[in-house]
């Protein structure tokens, strides 16, 4: 094990010397052969990136620090890796691209789990090492071959307690029911959430909702759209509630906790019903550091310390069944895990997601436009 | 080579390799899309079938092109306006005219369209000061709707309207409208009957400037349209980025592309193309 | 030419500034009705910009201007009703040439046939009735020129002011329009007010002429007058050629065509100067001698060509003699 890790310290700087000049490309090529190794694995794509740190895909902003501290650190002390980061969000059409052009940069993709279900069976993905990643430290039914929930993050919605008042909205139904509180919603633009919102304002219940009755759904939405308008970021749905453009949204759980506070409560968060979203971290096929590296780092992820220290920091939910009692007293209103709200909520169906998001994000942005 | 350089001119030949480079360049990519979207999903004419078949690409597709051409309207109109005053001002104001209108220009498209959020949104200066003033008792949506986006896009476009018609009345000879006046044309008549014809290759190529760079609008709409208002170049993205399918984005692409090129096309059977286009020396 | 229509303009103190500069300076000139008037000047004289003022693109910065007696100097230049032919002769590209000729009767709301009417008698005019549809961009220079004169001439205008009108124009091309000009105002006795630089086209046209310098008139009188007397050393100069000579009482202009050049001792008792040829020019109608003379600038002596009854060459010591009312005295300034 030593000689290993020597080894590949000693390829490693070899590969770094030769490629800055220093050594020249017999010497390199001999080391190589001394080491058993080919010379194009440590020179393809980043040899840094081969064997000393794991990529990071996420969506920027502050997760990346949050990433770094709850994953990174312990990670690191685990395996001696360092970690860095690639912010410019992995969406599932830039995965598959990646994938396709053999050169693939990141390690881990902080994505959906239903990214899982329609990019593993055409070959974009690792999939999981449940002897690494473990299958109780997650929901059951979020532990696929290609994809693990990490986190939880949930649909929700918040509103304007100066609009409302005295009776406040307090379900999906009072949500779409316009008359009964008028104002301006504002629902998420690539259907998720949005659906299941409107099939449960429509009276299905929660834990009957899949297969989605599409065509149900659009109709509910479609009887607030004079009403509506739609958010892409969760930095816009904030600026229009805050700006008073809706007076009803939409809106992930951990945002509508930052509204609440940054409003001094003048917009409220309502959690019932909240649907709760997988967040996986899957692997795009051929990563860099290694299919173990990855599953090592995941691992880490589900671990109760990083599950805790993401929520503090993200305002993430645990997915891991061993943190939910952990949940500290004041994240119990916001975490959609915590004891206060997880009777109340409903769970995403990643797999009909990942089979059905193309058709149902067309047939949503036909509707609404 | 005498009877080649007779109808090529020597230019062309030394700036061949170079041509051809970007002729590779940019064709490659072309006939990649071109490609896709007769291969995925599946080989065929599927993808192209939708057009017919899909309400939704119909309605989108209609949707940008109503869009595209009041915003063509109302950008040149403005435009036509703005230039009329730049060219005709004295040489000082029109270098500040010049400098404010680049300065718009390089601003990004991004800040723009935040700018007019916040200057037209809800809460934005426009509606606070009416209703402080007691003209409106709840704020008027300008944004976040099909208006709001014609807004932005108007604003975004009147530069690149303005750039050509300053060209084309640059080129004219005052002494022209002079001699209208003299022969007994009041104003509106010398601007009916000379400077608006002169100026219409100016209008032209405005136009088509403003419409194809209108055609790929993304940003905008998607913002200020509230999610309300989509339009082909945002819809591309989504079948990229987020459903991927990428047969029915690259069919979309070279619909769009060939709809460009038809364009060109018809309009260089009724004017030539290199006066459009300030090929000023060949007239 | 039945409609044929003339006028007399009187300007009174004209003067136009530009911030501090003064384009025309205090001019007071009266045109007569039906004469063909040359304002003559080098460039930056002040002629194109008089012309301005009196077609009313240019505002009167002081005096006035009267037509027929009346002052016309709020009258803008659309109601002013004077033709005027450009500098480059501004036709309308996107109009064929019977479009071009019938504008200004077609502003002016006259009946279609009428138009059509006068549009043939205008082309058949200057000679291009059988180009009424071509566009400006197929003609030659000429027949643009021709077109632009027929466009100012269609409603019979008081006056007609053309600017440098031949200037696009080749030498040869030039002598024949400056004919057809000379014709035209002949037929229709319209007042020509015509602005150029070229003395030639001055002397061979005008009924008078005016020679401007800085803004100023220098002196106003009829070709004739002009060579033959002209006051001032600058009119003497720039109308023709002069030797100008400082006798007793003055500087005096002379011709060089009024002096006898022989050789030493060939003028009898008659010579007054004597020096060498330094360079002998030949034009075909007449030899140029340019005579270095001690004590003074050379002299030029112009003689025609078939006289030559000495034969010279350069090097030649030669005596040069005058008649006494050859040379003029100039006044001073």
């Amino acid at each position: 094990m030593q000689d290993k890790q020597f080894m590949k310290e000693t390829l490693l700087d070899g590969a770094r010397a030769y490629r800055a000049g220093r050594m020249d490309r017999r010497t390199f090529l001999a080391l190589c052969g001394a080491a058993g190794v080919a010379t194009n694995a440590v020179l393809a794509g980043d040899a840094q990136a081969a064997a000393d740190h794991i990529v990071m895909w996420n969506w920027g902003g502050i997760s990346e620090e949050c990433h770094g501290n709850a994953i990174g650190v312990p990670f690191t002390e685990k395996t001696g890796m360092g970690m860095r980061f690639d912010t410019s969000g992995p969406l599932e059409g830039k995965i598959r691209e990646m994938v396709d052009s053999g050169n693939v940069t990141a390690d881990v993709a902080d994505g959906d789990l239903f990214n899982a279900v329609s990019l593993g069976p055409t070959g974009h993905l690792e999939a999981i090492d449940y002897d690494i990643v473990s299958k109780e430290r997650t929901l059951p039914q979020y532990a696929l071959e290609y994809g693990v929930s990490v986190i939880l993050y949930g649909y929700a919605f918040v509103y304007d307690t100066e609009a409302y008042g005295d009776n406040p909205p307090q379900n999906w139904a009072d949500f779409f029911d316009t008359e009964k509180f008028p104002g301006t919603r504002s629902l998420y633009k690539w259907a998720n959430g949005s659906l299941e919102a409107a099939l449960m304002a429509d009276g299905v219940p929660g834990d009957q909702l899949y297969p989605l009755d599409m065509e149900r759904a659009l109709a509910k939405i479609q009887s607030i759209k004079d009403d509506s308008i739609y958010w892409g970021s969760g930095s816009e749905v904030h600026s229009m509630v805050v700006s008073g453009e809706a007076s009803m949204a939409i809106i992930w759980q951990n945002r509508g906790k930052n509204i609440e506070e940054d409003t001094e409560g003048r917009y409220k968060l309502v959690n019932n019903q909240a649907m709760a979203m997988p967040g996986a971290y899957i692997v795009p096929k051929g990563n860099p550091a290694g299919r173990e590296a990855a599953m090592q780092f995941i691992a880490t992820a589900q671990e109760v310390p990083s599950q805790l220290a993401i929520l503090e920091c993200l305002g993430m939910t645990p997915s891991n069944p061993e943190a939910f009692s952990q949940i500290p007293e004041h994240q119990q209103a916001y975490a959609i895990t915590s004891a206060q709200n997880i009777d109340k909520i409903v769970f995403n169906d990643p797999v009909w997601w990942g089979e059905n998001s193309s058709e149902a994000v067309n047939a949503f942005l036909d509707a609404i436009s | 080579m005498q009877a080649l350089t007779r109808y090529i001119s020597p230019g062309w030949l030394l700036v061949a390799p170079f041509f051809l480079l970007v002729v590779a360049f940019y064709l490659g990519p072309l006939v990649n899309i071109l490609w896709l979207s007769l291969t995925d999903p599946e080989p065929g004419l599927g993808n192209y079938r939708m057009l017919t078949e899909s309400d939704a690409l119909a309605r989108i597709l209609w949707t940008t092109l109503r869009i595209c051409a009041i915003t063509t309207v109302f950008s040149v109109v403005i435009g036509y306006c703005l230039a009329y005053a730049m060219v005709h001002a004295h040489q000082k104001s029109q270098n500040w005219m010049l400098t404010l209108l680049l300065i718009s220009f390089w601003i990004s498209v991004l800040v723009r369209t935040f700018a007019w959020l916040m200057l037209l949104g809800h809460n934005g200066v426009v509606n606070s000061g009416m209703e402080a003033i007691g003209l409106i008792d709840r704020p008027v949506r300008f944004m976040r709707n099909e208006l709001g986006v014609l807004i932005g896009m108007v604003h975004y476009m009147i530069p690149y309207a303005v750039l050509p018609l300053m060209a084309n009345m640059q080129t004219l000879d005052p002494r022209v409208m002079a001699a209208s006046r003299n022969l007994g044309a009041n104003g509106v008549q010398t601007f009916r009957r000379i400077y608006l014809p002169l100026t219409i290759p100016g209008i032209v190529a405005s136009s088509l400037l403003v419409f194809i760079l209108s055609l790929g609008f993304y940003v905008t709409p998607a913002i200020l349209g509230g999610g309300r208002v989509l339009m082909v170049a945002e819809y591309i993205s989504v079948q990229l980025l987020v459903t991927l399918r990428w047969g029915t984005a690259a069919m979309l692409g070279t619909l769009m592309l060939i709809g460009v090129l038809a364009l060109l096309w018809i309009m260089s059977r009724f004017m030539r193309l290199t006066t459009v286009f300030g090929g000023g020396a060949t007239r | 030419m039945s409609e044929a229509a003339t006028g007399g303009l009187g300007l009174t103190t004209l003067t136009k500034r530009f911030g501090g500069f003064t384009a025309v300076d205090n001019v007071d000139l009266e045109i007569r009705r039906g004469e063909f008037l040359t304002l003559l000047g080098p460039s930056g004289s002040g002629k194109t910009t008089l012309l301005m003022m009196i077609a009313g693109f240019l505002d009167i910065t002081e005096g006035d201007i009267l037509l027929d007696g009346a002052s016309i100097r709020d009258v803008p230049a659309d109601k002013r009703n004077f033709g005027m032919v450009f500098q480059g002769y501004a036709l309308f590209p996107h109009m064929t040439v019977r479009q071009n000729v019938g504008y200004a009767l077609d502003v002016r709301g006259r009946p279609k046939a009428e138009i059509e009417a006068r549009v043939d008698e205008m082309l058949e005019l200057v000679q291009l009735s059988q180009f009424g549809q071509r566009k400006p961009g197929q003609l030659s220079g000429g027949q643009q020129q021709r077109v632009a004169l027929a466009r100012a001439l269609v409603f019979a205008p008081p006056v007609l002011l053309l600017d440098e009108p031949l200037g696009a124009l080749d030498k040869k091309l030039r002598v024949e329009v400056q004919d057809q000009l000379k014709d035209i105002h002949k037929r229709i006795g319209t007042t020509f007010i015509y602005v150029t630089h070229d003395q030639e086209e001055a002397l061979s046209m005008s009924d008078r002429i005016v020679i401007m310098q800085n803004g100023r008139i220098e002196q106003l009188g009829t070709p004739t007058e002009l060579y033959e007397k002209p006051r001032t050393r600058f009119a003497a100069g720039f109308l023709g050629k002069s030797n100008f000579l400082e006798m007793a009482d003055g500087t005096h202009a002379l011709r060089p065509e009024k002096i006898d050049i022989a050789p030493q001792g060939g003028l009898g008792g008659n010579a007054r100067l004597s020096g060498t040829i330094r360079d002998i020019t030949y034009f075909g109608a007449m030899k140029k001698y340019m005579v270095a003379v001690e004590g003074r600038e050379d002299i030029e002596v112009g003689v025609d060509s078939w006289r030559n009854p000495h034969a010279l060459h350069e090097g030649q010591s030669v005596e040069l003699g005058w008649a006494d009312h050859a040379s003029i005295r100039l006044e001073e300034n």
